[in-house]
């Protein structure tokens, strides 16, 4: 069950929380085509999380969805494509206003 | 880039220490970390953009990361600091290998200082890839630096003191917690850790905080409960949780589905330790201590002269340990260096090992409990993937255990396992596990996968920027 994107039902998002903190400038960022909110200060990937978007990537193998599990820069699960760069890691990238976000399908779906 | 007398890598609580220590004694101390800010995994600061506006609804440890950052500030024209470098290599010539700004360098040293710290231990079971699967640390940055709640029903699983403050912070964040699943039983325990406690008045203090904001929020703390498998498809939509016995093996019949949505998972800590393997120094193998550590000195000296290992990295202890190692390592290194007498360095590390002496009676009765029993590396049935980056399977390592192999590298060699961008971190400490508990071996007997540099993924443009770099100094100066 592959597709770019999750469907939007499927979406189930983490929350942005404010409490003990003032959230940097809010801007736009594209993911696949499709904005989301940003705050300045945020990784990609805690962005994504909090629009929802759970899967980063499709496995080459078994082609199953894979997303931010050890969020410290060492599982290199969530291995994305910022601003055209493939393998940028989501969980340490930090948001830029206008980045342009690729999930990544796996490499049949690449290919065909 | 110059050389440096003393270089620190890692600048969580005991590099900063060490980094500390070290300066006010006249070293010249380079410290790399490769983050974008200072504090490491549990002194992480917030990002620019973010403004702290109640550092009280931070938390204590969060509060005790300022101060010691603070501290730092003080002394840094003392101490060069190099942000966002990664540190992917160590050489017989007392040189290490730089990745900064799109391109490597080397940086010479005499004596150097591993503080690496510690990752969250990976445990394989049915599920465990699917987004929405946290590990307890990953979690804990999202809440505690991103204020990114890790979703709207989450279940904690694992064990030990990390977990309960983890949910603290997800609860005083407004989160929802379904339950947290205490693999150990720390019930029949709390008066052995009592015992252990004296002197330790504040960790007390924060570990009945914590309990207390758990109960008030309603949340159950089931003790002896495991996670045995997650559903769902593209998205998480139950876990299956059980109680365990003595070995942490499911009971019979007591296996039941929760609903959640997202689940952060806490299994204590494995050290990192490649680069002081990869630099050769000796190592023991201890489940308690995070894995493979580098064997030490009381001067926090490994095996091999002049390199120094302490924090998490050489021992997972927790970040007062590692502030005390660390200042132990930083006069050590300034005494080698001639900056201290050695009466001077002794008189200034006695105050630093009696309070580790304190904090150690407390450690251990924790690590009794929350050592992994051999139920948590059954959980993984045939499918379940073991090695997340090359998809291998435990059918896999059973055909191979199967077939009379005995040590890690030659499953490697048939697999692939440990051979993609995580560099074996998430397969290695579980697969040790699963192997000597099959074939009734010690770790020593499984061995592992030495690491090799790139100790972490560094992109090939990177490295040949590295060659243009280093042509035009070799032609600019004397150094060979």
């Amino acid at each position: 069950m592959e597709s770019g994107k999750e469907s939007k039902h499927m979406r189930t998002g983490g929350k942005r929380v404010s409490k003990g903190v003032e959230r940097g400038e809010p801007f736009e960022i594209e993911v696949d085509g499709e904005k989301i909110v940003a705050y300045e200060g945020e990784t990609v990937g805690a962005a994504l999380l909090a629009a929802g978007q759970r899967t980063l990537r499709y496995t080459n193998k078994l082609e199953r969805p894979r997303g931010l599990y050890c969020g410290i820069g060492l599982c290199q699960e969530c291995r994305i494509t910022i601003n055209g760069v493939p393998n940028a890691q989501a969980c340490q990238t930090l948001v830029t206003p206008g980045c342009r976000v690729e999930t990544v399908k796996s490499l049949k779906r690449r290919e065909s | 880039m110059e050389d440096s007398e003393f270089v620190i890598v890692g600048g969580g609580p005991g590099g900063i220490a060490a980094a500390m220590e070290a300066a006010k004694a006249g070293v010249e101390v380079t410290l790399v970390d490769e983050n974008e800010r200072l504090g490491g995994q549990c002194f992480r600061q917030f990002e620019k953009g973010f403004k702290v506006v109640d550092p009280e609804a931070l938390g204590l440890d969060y509060q005790e990361g300022q101060e010691l950052l603070h501290q730092f500030g003080l002394m840094e024209d003392k101490i060069r600091y190099l942000s966002k470098t990664l540190v992917w290599g160590i050489f017989e010539n007392r040189t290490i290998a730089l990745a900064r700004d799109g391109a490597s360098s080397t940086l010479g040293f005499k004596c150097l200082l591993a503080a690496t710290g510690a990752y969250d231990r990976p445990v394989p079971f049915p599920g465990w890839t699917l987004p929405g699967v946290f590990t307890a640390g990953g979690a804990q940055k999202l809440v505690k630096s991103e204020r990114v709640l890790p979703g709207e029903n989450i279940l904690l699983a694992g064990t030990g003191p990390l977990q309960l403050v983890l949910a603290h912070q997800i609860l005083e964040a407004g989160g929802k917690i379904e339950a947290i699943l205490e693999a150990g039983n720390f019930s029949r325990n709390w008066l052995r850790g009592f015992l252990g406690i004296w002197g330790n008045w504040d960790f007390l203090k924060e570990g009945l905080r914590y309990l207390r904001s758990i109960r008030k929020a309603g949340v159950p703390l089931l003790q002896r409960h495991i996670i045995c498998e997650v559903h769902g498809e593209g998205r998480i939509q139950e876990a299956v949780i059980a109680e365990v016995d003595r070995d942490w093996r499911p009971k019979p019949d007591t296996a039941r589905a929760v609903e959640v949505d997202s689940i952060c998972l806490g299994y204590g800590l494995v050290s990192s330790s490649e680069l002081t393997m990869l630099a050769g120094c000796g190592h023991s193998y201890d489940l308690r201590l995070g894995g493979y550590v580098p064997l030490r000195s009381a001067t926090m000296e490994t095996t091999v002269p002049g390199i120094y290992a302490v924090g998490d990295g050489a021992g997972v202890a927790g970040r007062k340990v590692a502030i005390e190692e660390g200042r132990i390592a930083g006069i050590s290194a300034a005494r080698a260096l001639g900056h201290l007498s050695g009466t001077d360095a002794a008189e200034q590390i006695k105050p630093c090992l009696k309070r580790l002496r304190r904090i150690g009676r407390f450690r251990r009765v924790l690590d009794d409990i929350s050592l992994p029993r051999r139920g948590l590396y059954e959980l993984a049935q045939d499918d379940t993937i073991i090695c997340r980056c090359e998809e291998v399977t435990l059918k896999q390592l059973k055909d191979a255990l199967a077939v009379g192999i005995l040590r890690m590298k030659d499953f490697k060699r048939i697999s692939r396992m440990g051979m993609g961008p995580c560099e074996g971190r998430m397969c290695v400490p579980s697969v040790i596990e699963m192997m000597r508990h099959r074939l009734g071996a010690s770790a020593e007997d499984v061995g592992c996968l030495l690491p090799r540099p790139s100790i972490k993924p560094v992109a090939l443009g990177v490295l040949a920027a590295a060659g243009t770099a280093e042509r035009k100094t070799a032609h600019g100066s004397s150094r060979s």
